[in-house]
């Protein structure tokens, strides 16, 4: 079984967690122009290695911060936004 | 007077046993041999009434009402006049009566104009309870949490899943073996029950009623 750490509720099986995609800092949509907006919604990073990705305790609905290998699927750490 | 209903009130009607109008809920409190439960019991304690507050500002309004709060998140306190609070997260609380304490209309009324970022929370669970010596059994049948590696003197509060479905549980310290709180949203009680009824009489256990489940809480928080 796979186990994922919540920060806040400690080690837990994966299938208690979903993931909503990586951290990505999102422009102002007032005053980003159309090429920046596109760029933000459209092109992803897909390069293998490291990322940080906002994932949820479902149970407890705690969102945190994973930062995760994607070619091996190692989760390196997991901490609290406020703690980034 | 409007008669409550358990959420568990469908898969129990047909079960014998006494029943009593507690907490305005007719509550199934004795069953004809509850003697199996020393093995493994399930109960169902939805009578109990429950207050639910989030936000910012909960903790230091909480306090204000002399109510203790647990420091750590995902732990409980037993409330001095019967009864528990759990701390769920950083800013939500979970606030049960005992069969005998008057806390939560206390709350519910003087949060009928909560100040600013705190926020009720209607607490419509089912809440179930297990006893028994088979326990552990049971819960590694239906859960992926191992709940044989708690302290349970440091009172703690467990957020997970069971058969699926987002439970809050409590173990509670007693004289022989830890009895188990368990709380879900109502809609999911009629199906976590039946799964858990079938274990239990697996395991040579039983549903019992409240007055029945006494015996395994002494002084029930």
């Amino acid at each position: 079984m796979k186990i994922m750490t919540c920060p806040i509720n400690g080690p837990r099986p994966i299938s208690e967690f979903i993931t909503a995609g990586a951290v990505k800092p999102m422009p102002n949509p007032q005053t980003a122009d159309d090429l920046t907006w596109a760029d933000y919604v459209f092109n992803h990073d897909s390069v293998p290695g490291v990322k940080r990705e906002w994932w949820c305790h479902t149970p407890s609905n705690t969102w945190f911060i994973a930062e995760r290998h994607t070619r091996t699927d190692e989760i390196v750490r997991t901490y609290l936004w406020e703690a980034a | 007077m409007t008669l409550l209903t358990s959420p568990l009130a469908d898969v129990l009607r047909s079960r014998p046993g006494t029943r009593q109008e507690l907490n305005q809920m007719s509550v199934l409190t004795q069953v004809p041999d509850p003697k199996p439960a020393e093995t493994l019991g399930l109960a169902d304690l939805s009578y109990l009434t429950r207050f639910g507050v989030k936000g910012p500002q909960s903790a230091s309004w909480l306090s204000a009402q002399s109510i203790p709060i647990p420091e750590q998140p995902n732990t409980w306190a037993a409330l001095p006049e019967g009864g528990l609070i759990a701390r769920l997260g950083r800013s939500e609380f979970l606030i049960e009566d005992g069969p005998d304490s008057q806390t939560v209309p206390r709350l519910a009324a003087a949060c009928n104009s909560p100040p600013a970022q705190v926020y009720p929370v209607l607490r419509q669970d089912a809440a179930i309870a297990l006893c028994g010596q088979a326990t552990q059994n049971l819960l590694r049948q239906t859960c992926s949490f191992n709940f044989q590696s708690l302290n349970l003197t440091e009172h703690p509060v467990i957020l997970t899943t069971m058969v699926g479905v987002t439970v809050t549980v409590i173990p509670q310290p007693k004289s022989h073996h830890p009895i188990y709180r368990i709380w879900c949203d109502n809609t999911f009680a009629p199906y976590l029950w039946q799964t858990l009824a079938e274990i239990t009489t697996e395991l040579g256990g039983t549903i019992i009623g409240t007055q029945d489940f006494i015996p395994y809480t002494g002084q029930m928080p």
